[in-house]
């Protein structure tokens, strides 16, 4: 995967990640999630699409499939806005960032954006 | 009241005192307050008059260039003349009242940082900073990590494992622009000490050193009417203000080419300024800002007036030592509010919703404005020099500002700047929009009017222009007063620091001088 496995994916959520991958059983939820994620469905979908091709154009290749694994490695639950946190947290710390026109986002927060984008466009 | 105009003096008078303080400023001022009343028989020679008048303010005009790394240089032409003021009181006509003293970590040897450490720390620095705290009508500062204790007023949520903390700042109401009453009774009330006279319209233009070289003999003076005089004292103090400390030391060179007290090509070295950085948003770009997730009132940061005691968030030693960066402030204010309709404004909305919801918090946060302040580093290159060829109607050579960044000053900001957007993050207070590129910060940035370092202080004669009591190295009865003697610039506004030095300087002559109760 793109950065956010290079950069920030722990060990763990790479377990996850492929377990949940062999599993035919979570894939339904997985495809659920690439939709707009709930807690953000209400965004500006013009400027989501802009912000979330700004962060995939910096992470080719990257499938909606695989950022919703990496972020909602249990599909969206209530814990989705705490975890979303703690990973910003973990970004924070170890410097893994995404700048978009001056903000200094968690690089959780860009593959949110990418996520969001892809999910739009499959929308549309 | 001991008021003369040197201007009425018969031409060719001699002015006699124990002490003669030239300049009457900030610095001045406060040691002929802290000496009034006493033996020392002290001369204030000031340059101006009571008000500004523009033939006076015109001996301050020079050159300057800022230069940086990787930056177009930009003309300063204006600076040596806008930045600073001549006349009785000197800057504090205009200046802004702000106070906080330096931070602990300003006064530390950094290995990291070239040419850093003071010869005293913050805490023997304290009791100063305590009676100038007094002097100028503000709450003292404490000793370590200062807090403005408010519990109306909550500061962010910040780790202090990340190196950033609320750094208090207080405003004096001590200034020409805030309150003239107090101001008029801070610059004239000492004089009606019997041990004090004032000359105003004194411009002194030679330190004349005796034929050893190590000692003055006696100063020369010029006023714009034509007349001339001379004057002497046991001891002198040399309080013209950052810039003018230099050159009139540089000047002085009738007896030894280099000037006076410049044995070691020291003299208008290591110039060190305050600038902050900004960038103002507009519908297409973005401005330099930071959203804040909470809903509670951010008045700790942004008080609802003007001039109101606040905080900054500031960069604590163990952060600069971890990251090798040099001190850094961030200041918050009200404004950045985008407004809504273009593509940008939409895309600042939408990261504001997303970072809010992320940290915990409501709708969009709240949106400030911000700019950023950082130490630049001691820089030999950074100077103030002579322009022989353009001198000023009184005979002086203008000076000329050849104010110089160097990689490691962007290096370091650039590295505080992120840590601070990470830390933020991290904490999950906000989020930091920093547009500023490295090739703009010559450009963009607003310079503050601290001239800082042109004499600096140190122990050794090779690395110092002045010892730990502001004595000039070499010359037994010359001292310093003022910013130029700091050896590092910090962030803090200069005032009370220069205030907290020339108490510690009155102390030290009411000693030297024999006049201690
Ligand atoms: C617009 C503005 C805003 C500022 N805001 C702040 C702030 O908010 N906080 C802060 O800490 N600082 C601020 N400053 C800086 C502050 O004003 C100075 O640090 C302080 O006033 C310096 O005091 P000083 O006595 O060392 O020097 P000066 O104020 O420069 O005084 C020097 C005195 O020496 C006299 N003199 C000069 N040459 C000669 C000569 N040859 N012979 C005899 N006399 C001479 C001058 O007339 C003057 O009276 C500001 C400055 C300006 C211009």
């Amino acid at each position: 995967m793109t950065p956010p496995v290079h950069q920030g994916l722990a060990r763990r959520d790479l377990l996850t990640t492929l377990l949940a991958l062999t599993a035919g059983a979570a894939l339904p939820t997985l495809v659920r999630a690439a939709e707009p994620a709930g807690a953000f469905a209400d965004l500006d979908r013009d400027a989501v699409e802009r912000i979330g091709k700004a962060w995939l154009e910096q992470n080719p290749g990257t499938s909606a499939k695989t950022l919703a694994m990496w972020l909602f490695p249990s599909g969206q639950t209530a814990g989705t806005l705490a975890d979303l946190r703690r990973r910003a947290t973990e970004d924070f710390r170890k410097g893994a960032v995404f700048i978009h026109r001056g903000w200094r986002l968690s690089q959780t927060e860009g593959a949110l954006f990418g996520l969001l984008a892809l999910g739009s466009q499959g929308g549309r | 009241m001991a008021f003369i105009d040197a201007r009425t003096l018969p031409d060719a008078s001699r002015i006699e005192a124990d002490l003669i303080i030239v300049g009457g400023g900030m610095a001045g001022i406060t040691l002929a307050t802290e000496l009034a009343g006493g033996p020392i028989k002290i001369a204030i020679l000031e340059a101006g008059g009571r008000e500004i008048d523009m033939e006076n303010q015109a001996l301050y005009v020079g050159s300057g260039v800022m230069r940086g790394p990787d930056n177009a240089d930009r003309p300063f032409n204006d600076y040596p003349v806008q930045s600073r003021i001549r006349a009785l009181g000197g800057s504090a006509h205009v200046w802004g009242g702000k106070c906080a003293p330096l931070d602990p970590a300003d006064f530390t040897q950094r290995d990291w940082a070239p040419y850093s450490g003071w010869p005293m720390s913050r805490q023997q620095l304290q009791p100063f900073y305590d009676r100038a705290c007094d002097l100028l009508g503000i709450p003292h500062f404490g000793p370590d990590t200062p807090v403005l204790q408010d519990p109306a007023r909550r500061p962010l949520d910040l780790d202090p494992r990340d190196g950033f903390f609320p750094a208090p700042r207080y405003f004096s109401k001590i200034s020409g622009g805030a309150d003239k009453a107090a101001f008029d009774a801070f610059r004239t009330d000492f004089a009606e000490a019997p041990n004090i006279t004032v000359y105003l319209y004194a411009n002194v233009t030679q330190v004349r050193l005796d034929a050893r070289n190590d000692k003055v003999e006696g100063l020369d003076l010029a006023c714009l009417s034509g007349k001339r005089h001379t004057a002497k004292a046991k001891t002198y103090v040399l309080a013209t203000g950052g810039i003018e400390n230099v050159r009139l030391m540089l000047a002085s060179n009738k007896v030894r080419p280099e000037g006076v007290g410049n044995h070691h090509d020291l003299v208008g070295r290591f110039f060190q300024g305050h600038v902050t950085y900004a960038m103002d948003g507009d519908a297409e770009t973005e401005g330099s800002a930071i959203n804040v997730a909470r809903a509670e009132s951010m008045a700790l940061y942004v008080p609802p007036g003007r001039a109101q005691p606040h905080c900054v968030i500031g960069s604590s030693l163990s952060g600069q030592t971890r990251m090798k960066t040099g001190n850094f402030t961030l200041t918050l204010y009200n404004g950045g509010e985008p407004g809504s309709g273009t593509p940008t404004q939409a895309e600042t909305r939408v990261i504001r919703q997303t970072a809010t919801r992320v940290d915990g918090g409501k709708d969009e946060g709240q949106l400030l404005g911000c700019f950023a302040m950082t130490e630049q580093f001691p820089n030999p290159e950074s100077r103030i020099t002579l322009d022989m060829a353009d001198v000023d109607p009184l005979g002086m050579p203008r000076i000329k500002l050849d104010w110089v960044y160097s990689r490691a000053d962007w290096d370091s900001f650039e590295r505080t700047a992120a840590a601070v957007g990470d830390a933020l993050g991290a904490s999950g207070q906000g989020r930091l929009c920093w547009p500023v590129e490295r090739k703009d910060y010559v450009a963009i940035c607003n310079a503050s009017r601290h001239h800082m370092g042109t004499t600096r202080m140190h122990a050794d004669p090779r690395q110092g222009v002045v010892d730990a009591d502001c004595r000039v190295h070499d010359i037994a009865n010359l001292y310093v007063a003022g910013s130029s003697v700091f050896p590092t610039s910090g962030i803090a506004n200069p005032t009370l620091t220069l205030l907290a030095l020339a108490i510690r300087l009155a102390d030290h002559l009411k000693l030297e001088m024999g006049a201690a109760r």
